[in-house]
């Protein structure tokens, strides 16, 4: 019987055992070890580089528009849009993964009314990757073309100003650029205000791009919307000037003018039209940048006799005549050697300052220039009418209107030239000077209202997203701009003028109701000299009962019509825009 | 026998030789290392399962998040094509070419009743 072996001692076979056990541990603990290590380094060491290198795949960054301001204006007793916004649709195109060009492109067409043969140009177009087929497609033509499930075709929504109304205004609105900019008018001026402020989310994604909610490292920045613009311009009003303006233009031959309505009480525009026009929905379609021009803002011109109306002011503000002067007047004036005379001959001597104003005598303007400097051509004279047309008609310096690329025009230095008197004899009616419309109809206006300058303004409200709203409050930029006598002596002379001529304006009498005005023909300056065949028309008037409530100036350039171009271009514009506002626009006739 | 005799032959009764009178209950088991090593790794895989639940959660909360956002965009572009469509069929010209507007007849300008 062999010898039974101790309890607990190790056999040769136990013994292997443990040994590999011993191995497989300590191979384990090694592996386990260099794992260990390796985590360490990954994890710690290499943190930094691998969390951007992670998050530069998972963290997304994303832009969120912010919505334009929307602009508004009056319809009557209500506020009606002018431009609001719409998300309209891009469809563009994949060329290598499209199948087949040919059928794609007359589907595609077909729903956007393109040209088929161009879509299947473009989508033939490889090895370009993105080729842009159509923009603004609506909501609907986008639904019809997702549904066709084409291949390479794809959708990509953009926000765009819309214009429910038309071309309504458009010179004074501006438009919105491909790249989110407005681009002149109201769009311009207030770009900033109207853009607002686009937010930001910054976030981890999933692969689809769907943000985590869970992450830590999410940032979300809300857009702030645009603020909102009413405007103080009537819609329906002008709607009608526009229309009565290009139909008086297509009349007269001409390709450029423009018309401003104002309360003179306040300042605000009601309606300001300009032709060249366009859509501005279809800006990018403009050949001749003109159209883009509010003229009636940045287009300053020798103004011609409306001028008149500011120096006889000037006069009768100084004393130096009233409403029944009278002087001999020869037809004629001689000033450093040019001789001045009038298109219309004289009437009988002596003649009135009423007949200076009826039949635009350029030799009574002058006359006043004279009486201004006690009698003759000199500094004072020239002194005086500067001051007056500068410091209170605020002439030769922009109004301040909220219009980009607004002209400040310009009046003579009393001082320095050559030839001054001769220059400021044809100041005094309206050569020789610049000004805008809208500076003329504010001037007049701050005379026939009774000597108070307002600051001629397009906004009347600015609303912010939070509720906030800013009203822009009539300015006043200058008290005592004339006398009142002056103010009632340049009414009625205005309304005599109106009341003598109104049959040549092809307008009529409106009993019950003053209504005043001045024709105005300027010579065009060119090379130094003046045309002898182009003419700019100009007309300023006022509408109302007991006092008046809307100023009204006309420019009508290089008309067909040659001589009295004022009184037969321009002034049938402000005759029937007072048969609009008298009928339509509630103008109260007199008391008495 | 006294009384005090009879009772402890009574309790002698009771108890065997050798034998404690007070009997004392088991003293609390100890866990081992290697149970408080297990039990530990559970606990940690119970946190960890719970925060995986909680995050999943979350961002399936996310997802419902994008997906009612969307929704809201796409009501706030109808609403924005809706006011674009009330502005339009209010407009002036669209007024101007309605057939009621084309059956209207001009009337003469006014004039002012003298009382």
């Amino acid at each position: 019987m062999a010898p039974s072996r101790p309890r607990g001692a190790a056999g040769p076979h136990r013994v292997s055992t443990n040994h590999r056990l011993r191995i497989l541990y300590a191979a384990v603990i090694l592996i386990m070890g260099i794992i260990v290590l390796r985590l360490f380094y990954l994890q710690i060491i290499r943190h930094d580089h691998y969390r951007q290198a992670a998050l530069s795949d998972q963290l997304k960054q994303y832009t969120i528009a912010a919505d334009r301001g929307i602009i508004y204006a009056h319809q009557g007793d209500n506020v009606v849009p002018l431009v609001l916004n719409q998300k309209l649709y891009t469809l563009y195109a994949d060329p290598t993964l499209v199948n087949n060009p040919n059928a794609s492109a007359a589907k595609l067409a077909a729903i956007t009314n393109g040209d088929e043969g161009r879509y299947s140009q473009l989508l033939k177009t490889r090895p370009s990757r993105y080729q842009v087929l159509a923009k603004r497609l609506s909501e609907n033509q986008k639904s019809k073309i997702l549904a066709l499930g084409l291949p390479g075709v794809g959708l990509q929504a953009q926000d765009y100003r819309v214009y429910p109304q038309g071309a309504l205004a458009a010179n004074l609105l501006g438009f919105v650029d491909d790249s989110g900019n407005g681009q002149y008018g109201i769009e311009q001026q207030f770009n900033n205000q109207l853009a607002g402020k686009q937010g930001m989310l910054k976030a981890i994604t999933d692969v689809n791009g769907v943000p985590l909610a869970a992450s830590r490292d999410n940032i979300q920045k809300n857009p702030v919307a645009g603020n909102n613009f009413v405007l103080t311009i009537d819609t329906a009003m002008e709607q009608q000037v526009q229309d009565i303006l290009q139909a008086q233009l297509k009349k007269v031959g001409s390709k450029q003018g423009c018309v401003v309505v104002m309360d003179p009480n306040t300042g605000s525009i009601k309606a300001m039209a300009s032709y060249p026009t366009y859509d501005p929905s279809k800006y990018y379609q403009v050949s001749d940048i003109s159209a883009f021009n509010d003229l009636a803002v940045s287009d300053p011109i020798e103004v011609g006799s409306i001028m008149k109306t500011l120096t006889i002011s000037t006069g009768l503000d100084k004393g130096v005549i009233t409403t029944n002067s009278a002087y001999p007047d020869p037809g004629y004036v001689n000033i450093d050697g040019a001789t001045i005379k009038n298109v219309l001959p004289i009437p009988e001597n002596p003649v009135t300052i009423k007949d200076v104003m009826r039949d635009s005598l350029n030799t009574g303007a002058i006359h006043v220039f004279k009486l201004l400097g006690g009698g003759q051509y000199d500094q004072q004279g020239r002194d005086i009418l500067h001051d007056y047309l500068v410091n209170h008609f605020q002439l030769g310096k922009p109004t301040g209107v909220e219009q980009p690329g607004e002209g400040a025009g310009g009046i003579p230095n009393p001082d320095q030239g050559s030839a001054l008197n001769l220059q400021y004899a044809n100041t005094s009616f309206g050569q020789g000077m610049t000004a805008t419309m809208l500076q003329m109809a504010s001037a007049v206006s701050s005379v026939v209202n009774g000597g108070t300058y307002y600051q001629p303004h397009l906004v009347e409200k600015e609303t912010g997203t939070n509720g906030s709203s800013d009203s822009f409050d009539t300015k006043i930029v200058k008290r005592n701009v004339v006398k009142p006598s002056t103010a009632a002596g340049l009414r009625d002379l205005m309304e005599y003028v109106y009341d003598s001529n109104y049959a040549i304006y092809s307008s009529q009498l409106h009993p019950g109701y003053n209504v005043g005005g001045k024709t105005g023909t300027a010579q065009v300056a060119i090379n130094g000299g003046y045309s002898k065949t182009d003419f700019n028309a100009t007309f300023v008037g006022f509408v109302g009962g007991d006092k008046p409530q809307y100023v009204v100036a006309v420019m009508v350039k290089d008309p067909y019509t040659f001589e009295s171009e004022g009184a037969q271009a321009a002034a049938p514009i402000f005759g029937k825009i007072t048969n609009m506002l008298i009928n339509d626009f509630n103008v109260l006739p007199t008391s008495h | 026998m006294t009384y005090s005799s009879s009772i402890a032959a009574s309790r002698r009764g009771y108890v065997r030789r050798n034998q404690n009178s007070v009997r004392f209950s088991a003293s609390a088991r100890a866990l081992g290392p290697i149970s408080n090593t297990i039990v530990l790794i559970v606990l940690a895989c119970l946190v960890g399962l719970l925060y995986l639940t909680q995050v999943t959660r979350t961002n399936g909360y996310g997802y419902t998040i994008n997906s009612l956002q969307q929704e809201q965009s796409q009501l706030k572009d109808k609403k924005a094509s809706l006011e674009v469509e009330a502005a339009r069929l209010q407009s002036l010209n669209r007024v101007a070419d309605s057939h009621t507007a084309k059956n209207l007849v001009s009337v003469a300008p006014s004039g002012v009743l003298n009382q």
